[in-house]
């Protein structure tokens, strides 16, 4: 029988498609009669799909354009 | 975030080359670029075209950064990626196109980090307790306590035209472990599938998803906090 506590461990198996059939069946009994785990799997839908287009990136301090450059000298001398 | 657009390459190109995330019921596609896109950009750089470079290191240089970081960590994670571009360019006539070019940078970067790290065993240790929701917040039966509280703002645009709230969740992007970090980049931005994000990082696949499961539980928790504030 799958709980509250089930879904929140589960989400992301079955938004993704890797839940097995049988606990993927006992999810989507749960979502049918429990309006909390409906909106909290609408929850993590959306925080994906606002990730997704946010984009953020990862921290650095490099100058990308002298990194470019560099390998672009880099190409020629080895061409 | 907006990519510098390379002067030479032209507008047609360029875009196409751009990848477009498409958003469909809260899951994603990701349509990447054409093949013949990725040979003329290849072509390109063979070519020694300046633009053509800013473009790539713009655009996969933080991609290579997150997973080095995940691999062997932040202290030679920058070191690794350069060596990676370096060998990368070096081998570039050679790409023969079996990967996607993202895909093959990744790869050069994961090998690179991996040697690095020669034989020091670094196991993932998964076991640690984790819940996606904290115990209190279910009873014995593990039925919720309370009730989940919707969110006053329903669409991704409508989240993200809150900067506070876009700030909120960079934050909470860069708080996360680097693995995780690595594993939500590649797989809900940058679209690859489970087993070459399994390949790049030398995961098992449960703990792949495992970590995928804890970075976007982690992203929720901070939008909800902020929701409730």
């Amino acid at each position: 029988m799958f709980e509250c506590k089930d879904v929140a461990e589960e989400a992301s198996n079955y938004l993704d498609g890797d839940l097995p059939l049988a606990k993927r069946l006992g999810l989507l009994l749960h979502l049918v009669y429990c309006s909390c785990c409906r909106r909290y799997m609408q929850q993590i839908r959306q925080t994906i799909s606002t990730v997704a287009i946010l984009r953020p990136q990862e921290q650095h301090q490099t100058d990308t354009q002298a990194l470019a450059e560099k390998l672009r000298t880099i190409s020629k001398t080895e061409s | 975030m907006k990519q510098k657009q390379p002067a030479s390459l032209s507008q047609s190109c360029y875009h196409r080359l751009l990848y477009s995330v498409i958003v469909t019921n809260g899951m994603k596609k990701i349509a990447s670029a054409g093949q013949m896109d990725e040979k003329a950009l290849i072509a390109k750089l063979i070519e020694g075209d300046a633009a053509a470079f800013e473009y790539v290191v713009g655009r996969y240089h933080s991609l290579m950064l997150s997973v080095a970081r995940a691999i062997i960590g932040e202290a030679f994670a920058d070191e690794v990626v350069q060596d990676a571009w370096v060998s990368a360019i070096k081998a570039l006539p050679r790409f023969e196109g079996r990967a996607s070019l993202k895909t093959w940078l990744l790869q050069i970067t994961s090998n690179g980090a991996k040697t690095r790290l020669r034989r020091e065993s670094r196991q993932l240790s998964l076991d640690d307790g984790w819940q996606a929701e904290p115990d209190y917040k279910f009873n014995q039966r593990g039925h919720r306590i309370d009730d989940v509280l919707p969110w006053n703002i329903d669409t991704p645009e409508a989240l993200l035209e809150n900067e506070q709230l876009r700030q909120v969740i960079e934050r909470s992007y860069q708080n996360l472990p680097p693995h995780q970090r690595a594993v939500l980049t590649m797989a809900d931005m940058e679209g690859l599938e489970m087993t070459e994000i399994c390949n790049i990082l030398d995961l098992s696949a449960s703990n792949a998803r495992v970590l995928l499961h804890r970075a976007r539980t982690a992203l929720h928790h901070s939008i909800e906090q902020y929701q409730e504030s």
